[in-house]
């Protein structure tokens, strides 16, 4: 199709929109109609054909009382019970015309009341309680199955069987409109010789909207030849309102000249429909056809239009339970997935330890999570590049609580290698503050449509008027990029996910909070213990060194030589317990003071604290390998502490090789720098490398290796200080590494005033 | 006529280790103990039973941090706020330099603080350089001490 019979189409399409057909104007043949005033009831408009049924022309019958025509006292008292919100026809009464020419004809005698204006319709009466008889059973049969059908198809499959033996059309079907409004047949009784159109889909064009929404408000529509002549109303317009008459209710109404064309071209002369509405949306529409011309009793008319309301409850019914039903599943999949992410405190670790659940949760085949840079997928996922793209495109868009498409292609056009992968995407945000996300991927689901008749409508090129298609043949169209489209529950359901993981990172937050509290607490405390420490143990540890050295000083005399030696060692013990108590305090002092960041040259550090050492290394023969080291933003005096702990580790356990080698370098990696100090010395026994950094832990006996046990414990405590780690490598005898790493921090970084 | 150490310690240890190293520090001033705030304060303020001790401040006070009834600070702080005490030079003894109160002893107004030293040989030098420098090298005229001390010296041997 070119472009421009493209657009000639969609305008045609707009002008088949466009038709007013509440106000058509003129009526179906098959029964007249007056419309009188009231309370005089006297006749205002008649439609043309009064002439063929009654002998009497229509512009005559202008102007009359009602009771010329025919008695109105039935009337009358039908109309009191005629209610102000009920627009549809009611039958009244069955009235016999007689008139002069014509034999007394029965009719029954409709009327309705619309927009103020009381519409008599006529039609030829039926033996009603013939038609009452017959009736009755069936629809009690029918809401008998009704309530043993399980499933949707089997309930229109009911209906379409009822409404075809109530109505005797040669072929009911019943379907259901898409997202789209395009129609799938779902159920489908014919006579022989029908084409059958079960699995099809109606193009939504088929109706245009303003149809729709007179199927929505009248519930049921008759067209008994579509080769019929409509019969105009006289006057055409209404002398009271001076308007065209809305016909939206009247069971006579004349139809669109373009849909009985399209009637003709289906091969079926007589059809009816009974809408299905469910919670104030066409659903769908039970459609009967037949090849012949058809009349439909007011009679049946009412039973059908019933069982089309029955139909409705049950089907909305269905589809609540299913709702309800799915809803109920959702529910126990969030909770089984709240509960593993609560219980490894860890949204994340949830996620990591329930794949089945997250992506049996979204009917998903794969899903993603995305914390600070970090991407964990389940399933079937695009890469973690594309994904973390996803994450960056759903940042732009942060007032959305939750993305969803069916279309990745047509909905994120810019990230053609996703929809490559994927066709849809269902995202939530985890966070109020950062861009973390949950992210479910559907593959492609390639959907054949098998469309009753080509699609496309066709243009009338002279008049330029719409000509339904001719040909309703099965015609198949695949359509490629799309997945199954995400489920209202489902959606919701991931909301509600949401919400509650929010709920956790809050708890979490505020059980942080709490625990700082708590930690603050105890720091209070562990400082007045420190405090009473270094008061209490320190000044007996100074009484005992005191008196020892005056008593060896005073009384070495009449000492013997293992005396003063014993004195010797009370002193030396003393000096050293008084060291713990020292090293102790400022071990715990490390821990309060806030950190003073700076920038600090660790070059410039390691060359200084070699010098410091100088003294150490006399004597020894040392092979430095000092490599280049790069500037930190950290606590200068702290961070000096630890390297000069470490390489004086490094000079003190390689002490009994002939060569020590000491190298001291870094690594720059993504978001921290690695220090390590190395050296050829002694080494560990690596089952032994979690007490390394421990407080008072040592691994050497004293004799070996003189020291506390306080050096590593405080290098951990600093460089957790700085929310870096430590960590360490060794092997007996072969030497050890000790690294370190601190994140790269700026001067704005958080740590600064914590103080636990 | 020196003016007097007044030293104010609880611990007996403590006290006697003291007095030694101010006796090693060679310091002639008379040193007088008080074994608690209350008592500290009844000397320098005569009130109690000091009320009728003769008139004058002594040369330095060395003040335990933390003492029984009325502690260090409270003294420090009576001190600094009562007009005939605020000139005495003030020493605080601490037994460890993490404690918080020496920052409140800062903003009382201490002069010094010694941290007691485990080691009895740091503890003496630590004392008699503060000795030295408040009771006698602020206080005019130092030769006469040393004089005198050298003399004591030679008369006990």
């Amino acid at each position: 199709m070119t472009t421009t019979e493209a657009q000639e189409l969609l305008q045609a399409i707009d002008r088949c929109a466009d038709e007013p057909i509440h106000i058509p104007g003129s009526i179906q043949p098959h029964g007249f109609l007056l419309v009188v005033s009231e309370p005089e009831l006297r006749v205002q408009q008649a439609s043309e054909n009064v002439q063929r049924w009654l002998g009497i022309d229509a512009r005559s019958l202008v102007g009359q009382p009602l009771s010329n025509l025919l008695p109105t006292a039935r009337i009358e008292a039908g109309l009191t019970a005629l209610s102000e919100d009920d627009h549809n026809p009611f039958h009244l009464s069955d009235v016999s015309i007689g008139l002069t020419g014509v034999a007394g004809q029965a009719f029954a005698l409709l009327g309705h009341r619309h927009r103020g204006q009381l519409i008599l319709e006529f039609e030829r009466a039926e033996t009603s309680g013939q038609a009452y008889d017959t009736l009755y059973p069936l629809m009690r049969t029918f809401v008998a199955q009704l309530q043993d059908s399980r499933e949707l198809e089997a309930l229109c499959q009911l209906a379409v069987r009822e409404v075809k033996r109530i109505t005797g059309f040669g072929r009911v079907k019943a379907y259901r409109f898409d997202a789209e409004d395009n129609g799938v047949v779902l159920a489908e009784v014919a006579d022989p010789g029908y084409p059958s159109y079960l699995g099809l889909c109606f193009p939504a064009a088929d109706i245009p909207q303003q149809a729709r929404r007179l199927y929505r408000e009248n519930l049921i529509r008759v067209i008994q030849d579509a080769n019929y002549q409509p019969s105009p109303l006289v006057p055409a317009l209404n002398p009271i309102s001076g308007a065209p008459l809305d016909l939206s209710f009247a069971a006579l109404r004349s139809v669109s000249p373009v849909h009985l064309q399209y009637m003709r071209n289906m091969g079926t002369l007589a059809s009816m429909s009974i809408s299905i509405v469910i919670r104030d949306r066409l659903w769908g529409l039970i459609s009967c056809h037949d090849a012949e011309p058809r009349a439909v009793s007011y009679q049946t008319r009412t039973a059908c239009e019933l069982l089309g309301r029955i139909l409705s409850l049950q089907i909305e019914a269905r589809e609540s339970e299913i709702v309800a039903q799915r809803k109920l599943e959702l529910r126990h999949q969030i909770v089984h997935l709240l509960a593993a992410m609560a219980d490894r405190d860890s949204v994340v670790e949830g996620f990591r330890h329930l794949p089945e659940v997250v992506l049996g949760f979204a009917g998903a085949d794969g899903a993603a999570i995305i914390s600070a840079d970090k991407c964990e997928t389940v399933g079937d996922t695009p890469d973690h590049e594309q994904i973390l793209q996803l994450a960056r495109w759903l940042g732009e868009r942060r007032d959305e609580l939750v993305f969803h498409s069916d279309c990745i292609s047509r909905d994120i056009p810019d990230m053609p290698a996703l929809a490559e992968h994927c066709a849809g995407v269902m995202a939530i945000s985890i966070s109020r503050l950062h861009a973390h996300y949950l992210i479910w991927f559907r593959h492609e689901q390639i959907k054949t449509v098998n469309w009753a008749g080509q699609p496309e409508k066709q243009i009338d090129r002279q008049s330029g008027a719409l000509t339904p298609r001719h040909s309703f043949e099965q015609w198949q169209e695949t359509l490629r990029g799309y997945a199954q489209p995400w489920d209202q529950v489902v959606i919701e359901g991931a909301l509600e996910l949401r919400n509650a993981v929010l709920g956790i990172v809050l708890r979490k937050a505020e059980e942080m909070a709490q625990l700082a509290g708590e930690l603050r607490a105890s720091n209070k405390e562990l400082e007045a213990f420190s405090y009473s420490v270094s008061h209490d143990l320190r000044a007996p540890l100074r009484h005992i060194a005191g008196y020892t050295e005056l008593l060896s000083e005073m009384e070495s005399k009449q000492l013997s030589e293992r005396g003063m030696r014993f004195l010797d060692n009370i002193a030396d013990a003393a000096r050293f317990a008084g060291t713990l108590v020292d090293n102790l305090l400022s071990f715990s002092q490390m821990g309060r003071s806030a950190l003073r960041l700076s920038d600090v040259d660790l070059g410039a550090l390691v060359a200084s604290i070699r010098e410091e050492l100088a003294p150490d290394c006399e004597g020894r023969q040392i092979e430095w390998h000092l490599l280049p080291m790069p500037i930190v933003v950290a606590d200068a005096a702290f961070i000096h502490m630890v390297l000069r702990n470490l390489i004086d580790n490094a000079v003190k356990y390689s002490r009994t090789r002939e060569v020590a080698v000491i190298e001291v370098g870094a690594e720059q990696r993504a978001g921290e720098v690695v220090v390590y100090v190395r050296d050829n010395g002694v080494g560990f026994d690596m089952q032994y490398s979690s007490k390394l950094f421990g407080v008072f832990q040592r691994l050497h006996r004293m004799e070996e290796f003189e020291g506390i046990g306080i050096g590593l414990a405080s290098v951990r405590r600093i460089i957790e200080r700085h929310d870096g780690q430590v960590w360490a490598e060794g092997q007996l005898d072969k030497g050890a590494t000790f690294y370190f790493s601190l994140p790269k921090l700026s001067y704005t970084s958080s740590l600064l005033d914590r103080d636990i | 006529m020196l003016k007097p150490i007044l030293l104010v310690e609880d611990n007996p240890h403590d006290l006697e280790l003291t007095l030694i190293a101010l006796e090693r520090s060679q310091l002639a001033n008379e040193v007088v103990i008080m074994r608690d705030g209350a008592e500290a304060l009844n000397y320098l303020q005569r009130t109690g039973a000091y009320a009728d001790r003769a008139d004058g401040n002594p040369a330095v006070l060395l003040l335990d941090l933390k003492l029984p009834k009325v502690d260090g600070l409270e003294v420090l702080k009576t001190v600094r706020e009562t007009a005939e005490l605020r000139s005495i030079p003030v020493v605080m003894l601490t037994s460890s330099r993490e404690e918080p109160d020496l920052m409140k002893a800062y903003e009382l107004g201490v002069n010094a603080y010694v941290v007691k030293p485990v080691e009895f040989k740091d503890f003496v030098a630590a004392i008699s350089d503060l000795g030295i420098f408040w009771a006698v090298l602020n206080e005019p005229p130092p030769g006469s001490l040393r004089l005198k001390r050298a003399r004591n010296k030679d008369e006990k041997n």
